[in-house]
């Protein structure tokens, strides 16, 4: 018995180095461009090129595309206006790279040093290695992580600073005291890879241990009604948040929902409601299964969101009493920049700390035993292949390259903090993809 | 006491059984093993791991590619789904490629990746389910440039795409005037509804010559049957092939109006080529309780079909959904819009076909002003039909079918209509829709890319709207 678990450890020891020597040689181009990587959200390039930055700390400098994907529009059809360098600030500029997470007065203050946070990603629907190397990660950066909806793991208890508890429709796991440990809490009324139709684990993934803090039953698959039961109108939404803020008066609330064509007006009554942040997930993002139909098709994507809210709550008078994370597909430093010139004040990121962690975007999340790099699985085998303490310093090493991308930024276009970078889509410029121009610009470029 | 009656409300489904392919597909990907090197990997792994064996012989795919006893020697690549485990792993001794035969399934407009997700469909019943969020282009031409809505907090809910709730996917084809008259005794008079309602929006379109066999006639109109929708037949094979009853809508047109004498049953809707008054008064006259549908180009003036007399239209563009250089998208919210302005839009069932080939070209497709999709190409992908060339042109297209056999045939068809229905609810539920009947033409339901990109890009610089 000893000697075959013995076997089985050393079987799991063996993959896990030879996937991490994959990971430092393939963004060598030692070995080219693997032919079946990739896609047009992300290519094969900013896979390794984030695979490049979670090893190293910084981006390639080996010709390895990091900024942009070829969609052919949104992000990657923007580029910045950067100065002349005779007007860029000096390197040696302290550039700041800050941002509050509550801009109403009288509520806790809470400000994070770097503009974005790790979106919600579930116990079921990635390991509880992942969560806690994510978790590890936000304490690091004094940032945060959010629990998705699958409950609040034990061993996430001693990061709890930094872990924002969501609540969604399906309540899974949301007990009493995972709102009273959060700094934050999250409502879930929607998320960009599937707006309108509520979570889906399936049955595969719900195993005794999911289905145990998800107070479910093993193995059956588990679907998040949609909308909250509880809630048809701003003024139940009001009651949401009174509740949470009954139970946890410091906590921050922050109201996760996607982009549907009134989008303006959710976030207007949001905001009314005693939210403090808005985090708007556009509908090219997401970790999890999706019905493929619901992910191109339903809501618009984020690019598109975030100048129709940021100036419509300008116009209403309240753009700086709220704060706006953007999710659904925010892929590099660049696209993070990019989010906050059209009007978020930061970001939140799902796949990309996936792919930091390993993922190819093969997509096969929910086939089988679930991932096979053991990111998106509960597979007790595959899940042993992601060492939390090993994942943490993986996502601190982007966070690092991603922070000094965003600083550089800032310096080539004069700003002295991310915060002047908000809304201001006037520092950005239109490319047609094929433009000769596309990108040369840019930082990193020459 | 009377026991209660057996209810007689049977709630619509369409029934789904796996129905594997018939044709066997080439795998999506290739496994290319460099043998001397995996030789030479195993011995050093020997020697590393001192003749520990399962550990030795542990190897990275969770598929079963290697599953063989002889491992990489032999990989199975059809069991290959492209994660890419092995070749992160060991990156000297595997790769893996997408297979290029299969990158040659379908056409320009109907690409390998439509023809993946149509034969799942058709093979299993279920709404494609993918993890890792969208992978495409931003946007582009045609439905790409179109988006559709969601609400964050009305229902009906996904509850109802899961059972508890109820969302109609019917609609009513056929003649609705304006307004009911009545006679002093309350009695209405003059024209009277006349209306078929389907269980989907969508039927079955009349394939193109070089494919209209017995078996695929036959295969079509009892998968329309079983499904509750009507399948579309030229009147002469339907005559020939004794093909009748009511999911069956004879095609009649200039070459074949001579059949129609010979037409011995009462269809419920007869469809014309073209517009032709004494042809239409004709067709009145013989079948008088049929519904009389003409079918015309896409472009066609539907408000002087209708002044004309033309009730039902179903605008036809060609396989790739163009008509005259313009995309259906554009020329059915051109009917729609046309009828709407003059106040006659509900006198008309409007149906159209052309270029609808994925699930969502359906709930597009009616926001655009549609009330019915005939469908054509993904039908006979479903049946694992192979196009010769560019299938575009409805009277040139080469299309050939594998050996179909019909009880197979028929499930792949149900199959798919029950995973477009299911895909369909999905949609309706996540806008808060009860019924698809709503749905038609609510543009206010749907965004588009150029709309959005200029409110959103106005202050940037560089961007132009016609860009």
């Amino acid at each position: 018995m000893l000697t075959r678990r013995a076997s089985e450890q050393s079987i799991i020891r063996k993959h896990e180095e030879a996937l991490h020597q994959g990971y430092q040689r393939w963004p060598t181009l030692d070995f080219g461009l693997p032919p079946a990587m990739g896609d047009d959200r992300w290519p094969a390039e900013l896979i390794l090129a984030t695979w490049f930055q979670a090893e190293t700390g910084r981006p390639p400098a080996n010709g390895l595309e990091y900024r942009v994907g070829r969609s052919g529009g949104g992000f990657d059809a923007l580029d910045f206006r950067f100065l002349p360098p005779e007007q860029q600030l000096a390197a040696s500029e302290p550039v700041d790279t800050v941002i509050p997470l509550n801009r109403r007065p009288g509520d806790r203050a809470i400000e994070i040093p770097i503009p974005w946070y790790g979106g919600g990603m579930s116990f079921g629907s990635v390991s509880e290695q992942i969560m806690l190397a994510r978790a590890k990660a936000a304490r690091e950066w004094r940032t945060f992580t959010s629990t998705g909806e699958g409950g609040y793991p034990e061993s996430l208890v001693p990061y709890r600073d930094h872990v924002i508890t969501q609540i969604a429709t399906g309540m899974f796991g949301v007990r009493e005291e995972t709102i009273q440990w959060a700094p934050i809490v999250e409502f879930k009324y929607a998320q960009g890879a599937k707006p309108g139709l509520g979570g889906h684990l399936l049955g595969d993934k719900a195993t005794v241990a999911v289905a145990r803090m998800r107070e479910s039953v093993p193995w059956v698959s588990l679907f998040s009604p949609f909308p909250f039961h509880s809630v048809y109108s701003v003024e139940d939404h009001k009651k949401h948040i009174d509740w949470v803020r009954t139970i946890n008066p410091d906590a921050l609330v922050s109201v996760k929902v996607s982009t549907p064509t009134d989008i303006d007006m959710v976030a207007v009554g949001s905001y009314y409601a005693g939210a403090h942040i808005i985090h708007i997930d556009g509908g090219y993002g997401g970790t999890g299964a999706a019905p493929e139909i619901a992910k191109k098709n339903i809501a618009m994507p984020i690019e598109l969101a975030l100048p129709r809210v940021h100036r419509f709550l300008a116009q209403e008078g309240i753009r700086d009493e709220v704060v706006i994370m953007a999710s659904g597909g925010i892929r590099t430093a660049n696209d993070i920049a990019k989010a906050i010139a059209l009007g978020a004040d930061g970001c939140v990121l799902g796949t990309t700390e996936l792919v930091a962690l390993g993922c190819t975007r093969c997509g096969n999340c929910e086939r089988g035993r679930g991932c096979p790099f053991g990111l998106t699985t509960t597979d007790p085998e595959l899940s042993q292949l992601v060492d939390p303490d090993w994942g943490a310093e993986r996502l601190s090493r982007l966070y690092a390259s991603f922070q000094a991308q965003l600083r550089d930024i800032l310096r080539r276009l004069g700003l002295r903090s991310v915060r002047e970078l908000r809304g201001r889509a006037d520092l950005l410029v239109y490319r047609k993809p094929g433009d000769p121009d596309e990108q040369a610009d840019s930082i990193g470029s020459g | 006491m009377v026991a209660d009656r057996q209810p007689r409300y049977r709630r619509y489904r369409i029934e789904i059984r796996p129905a594997p392919d018939l044709v066997r597909l080439p795998p999506r990907f290739r496994v290319e093993v460099k043998k001397h090197r995996l030789i030479s990997l195993v011995l050093k792994e020997l020697i590393h791991y001192r003749a520990n064996l399962p550990v030795v012989l542990s190897r990275p795919c969770v598929y079963g590619v290697f599953s063989r006893p002889i491992g990489g020697l032999a990989p199975k690549e059809e069991l290959c789904v492209g994660c890419l485990r092995c070749t992160v792993q060991y990156p000297e001794v595997v790769q893996i490629y997408p297979n290029p035969e299969r990158e040659r399934l379908g056409d320009s407009y109907l690409g390998p990746a439509c023809v993946d997700t149509l034969l799942y469909e058709a093979r299993t019943g279920h709404v494609p389910v993918r993890g890792a969020g969208y992978r495409g282009p931003f946007g582009g031409a045609g439905w790409d440039g179109m988006w559709t809505d969601m609400s964050e907090i009305v229902r009906p809910t996904r509850d109802g795409i899961h059972g508890r709730e109820f969302i109609s996917t019917a609609v009513d084809i056929g003649e609705k005037p304006a307004l009911l008259a009545f006679d002093e005794q309350g009695q209405p008079v003059g024209t009277l509804p006349k209306v078929i309602t389907l269980q989907v929006p969508f039927l079955f379109d009349r394939p193109p010559p070089s494919a209209r066999s017995r078996r695929l006639l036959e295969i079509l109109t009892r998968a329309a049957r079983e499904i509750d929708t009507l399948a579309m037949v030229p009147i002469d094979l339907a005559i020939r092939f004794e093909l009748a009853g009511p999911s069956v809508v004879p095609v009649v047109g200039e070459e074949t109006w001579r059949w129609l004498g010979q037409l011995n049953w009462l269809p419920r809707m007869i469809a014309l080529e073209g517009w032709d008054r004494e042809r239409v008064a004709e067709l009145r006259r013989r079948l008088p309780e049929s519904i009389h549908c003409a079918r015309v180009p896409m472009e066609s003036d539907v408000l002087e079909l209708l002044r004309q007399g033309a009730r039902v239209v179903h605008l036809t563009a060609d396989y790739h959904g163009r008509r005259n250089g313009r995309f259906v998208m554009d020329l059915i919210r051109q009917a729609h819009q046309r009828l709407v302005d003059a106040g006659v839009r509900e006198e008309v069932t409007l149906i159209g076909s052309g270029g609808i080939v994925m699930a969502e070209h359906v709930p597009k497709a009616i926001i655009c002003g549609l009330d019915a999709v005939a469908l054509d190409t993904a039908l006979w992908v479903a049946l694992q039909a192979r196009f010769a060339g560019e299938c575009r042109d409805p009277e040139t297209a080469l299309v050939s079918f594998p050996r179909l056999e019909p009880a197979w045939g028929v499930q792949r068809l149900k199959n798919l209509a029950a995973s477009w229905r299911d895909q369909l609810l999905e949609v309706l539920g996540a806008m808060g829709l009860r019924e698809v009947r709503r749905l038609r033409g609510e543009l206010g339901r749907c965004m588009w890319q150029a709309e959005l990109e200029r409110e959103a890009f106005a202050e940037v610089a560089g961007y132009c709207a016609d860009a």
